[in-house]
């Protein structure tokens, strides 16, 4: 098996006192938490130093592992002959060093001490995983294939990461931050225990057009001048297909045109809305016949979109 | 050899009891009991002899027990996290609400 620097991993020296481990796990878990932490990476981070503190703030899983000997970080190396003897779970003979990794190692000292020769249920491991899906897949459901390494328990009641690769249904209906619990499709539980539960966590991927909140979508719509003035009836995308839209006279810009049911749809058959947001955008380059209508138009038009700015209180003094 | 998958749960579908809810957390039901006292987690009913639980409460209640773990977190500070964690929920919903509604081509 592979060996892991515990130490090392929490920053520690091999002599640290159970105090300054416990020091050096929480100073880590405040940094890495996938709750608290948005650095990438962060949660295989908190994983690894998980892993070592839960080894390193035992006393007996401490000593075992310090027995292991010190290696170099991801270096092959067997336990020493005598050590499965010392510390095999009692009445255990079939205990094994053999295909582990070192987590499942220490689990496993976990696993055999708490029984006692007692044959107790424990339920499955619960696992949740992140799962994010596109605009599309949120509007017309879809199928993800998720290959997972759960740990569960086998018949003799220890630890193994277990692939499974099965096939998920995504429902029509799925927004960003919604949960769907598959029942029964995490780890085996043991010995009559139930099987723990799939958790997965749907985050909306972002869209060039749509921007969604909830169930509803928004989709910015440019419009020239005239239009916004003068009214039209221009197509928008809806993720269902194109849509007239009608564009009333005088469109102000920032003005929410609301498409009722193009929006994404809810898992109980209803429909959020599609806002279309206007803005209203002018040519980067006008020519000279253009330039020459639009001075026009400013010599003709009263209109002061600023009158605001003269009203009493705009000054201190 | 894949398995097609049939039972797919919304959260917004869930109603379970106290005793489903310890099961399905691994929390004990009295943890659970302080939780509801404190208002860190509430029943969809709260006058019912029998409260039944929603998915908030599944999701609050999974997340006590995974902060309880992985910080050492005691009955009394968990209400507390709990109740800062769903108030940075709902401001990034708002956020995100926000942001959908400005323009995002400025040109």
């Amino acid at each position: 098996m592979k060996y892991k620097d515990y130490y090392a991993i929490l920053g520690l020296q091999r002599g640290a006192s159970d105090e300054e481990v416990k020091k050096a796990y929480r100073r880590l878990a405040r940094k890495y938490h996938p709750d608290v932490s948005k650095e990438s990476g962060a949660e295989e981070k908190f994983k690894e130093v998980a892993e070592a503190y839960q080894t390193l703030k035992d006393a007996d899983k401490r000593a075992a592992y310090d027995q292991l000997g010190a290696h170099q970080a991801g270096q092959e190396f067997q336990p020493p002959p005598d050590w499965q003897q010392h510390w095999q779970p009692s009445g255990d003979d079939s205990f094994s060093t053999e295909g582990l990794d070192l987590s499942e190692l220490f689990e496993r000292m976990r696993a055999g001490r708490g029984r006692g020769g007692v044959r107790m249920s424990m339920p499955g491991q619960d696992y949740e995983i992140a799962v994010p899906i596109t605009i599309a897949d949120a509007y017309q459901g879809t199928e993800i294939d998720l290959d997972l390494n759960m740990p569960e328990y086998d018949a003799q009641g220890q630890l193994h990461r277990v692939p499974h690769a099965f096939k998920a249904r995504i429902p029509k209906g799925a927004s960003d931050g919604q949960r769907l619990r598959v029942p029964g499709k995490g780890g085996k539980g043991f010995n009559g225990g139930r099987s723990g539960d799939l958790y997965l966590n749907i985050s909306l991927r972002p869209h060039p057009l749509y921007r969604a909140s909830g169930h509803d979508l928004y989709l910015d719509l440019p419009l020239v001048p005239w239009e916004a003035v003068l009214g039209t009836s221009v197509e928008v995308p809806t993720p269902g297909g194109p849509v007239r839209l009608t564009v009333p006279r005088n469109t102000q810009a920032g003005r929410h045109l609301r498409l009722p049911r193009r929006g994404l749809p809810t898992p109980k058959g209803g429909q959020g809305d599609l806002y279309a947001v206007v803005l209203i955008v002018v040519p980067s380059v006008v020519g000279e016949k253009e330039a020459a209508l639009y001075r026009q138009l400013a010599d003709v038009s009263a209109f002061d979109p600023r009158a605001h700015f003269s009203e009493e209180g705009s000054y201190a003094s | 050899m894949r398995v097609e998958l049939t039972e797919m749960l919304w959260f917004e579908e869930h109603a379970v009891s106290l005793s489903e809810l310890a099961e399905l957390t691994g929390l004990s039901p009295a943890t659970l009991e302080e939780l509801v006292s404190s208002g860190a987690i509430e029943p969809i009913d709260a006058s019912s002899p029998e409260p039944r639980f929603g998915a908030a409460a599944l999701g609050a209640a999974r997340h006590a027990r995974r902060l309880r773990e992985d910080f050492d977190l005691d009955t009394q500070a968990l209400p507390l996290v709990l109740g800062l964690f769903e108030r940075i929920d709902g401001l990034e919903r708002q956020l995100q609400a926000l942001r959908a509604r400005l323009p995002g081509r400025i040109r």
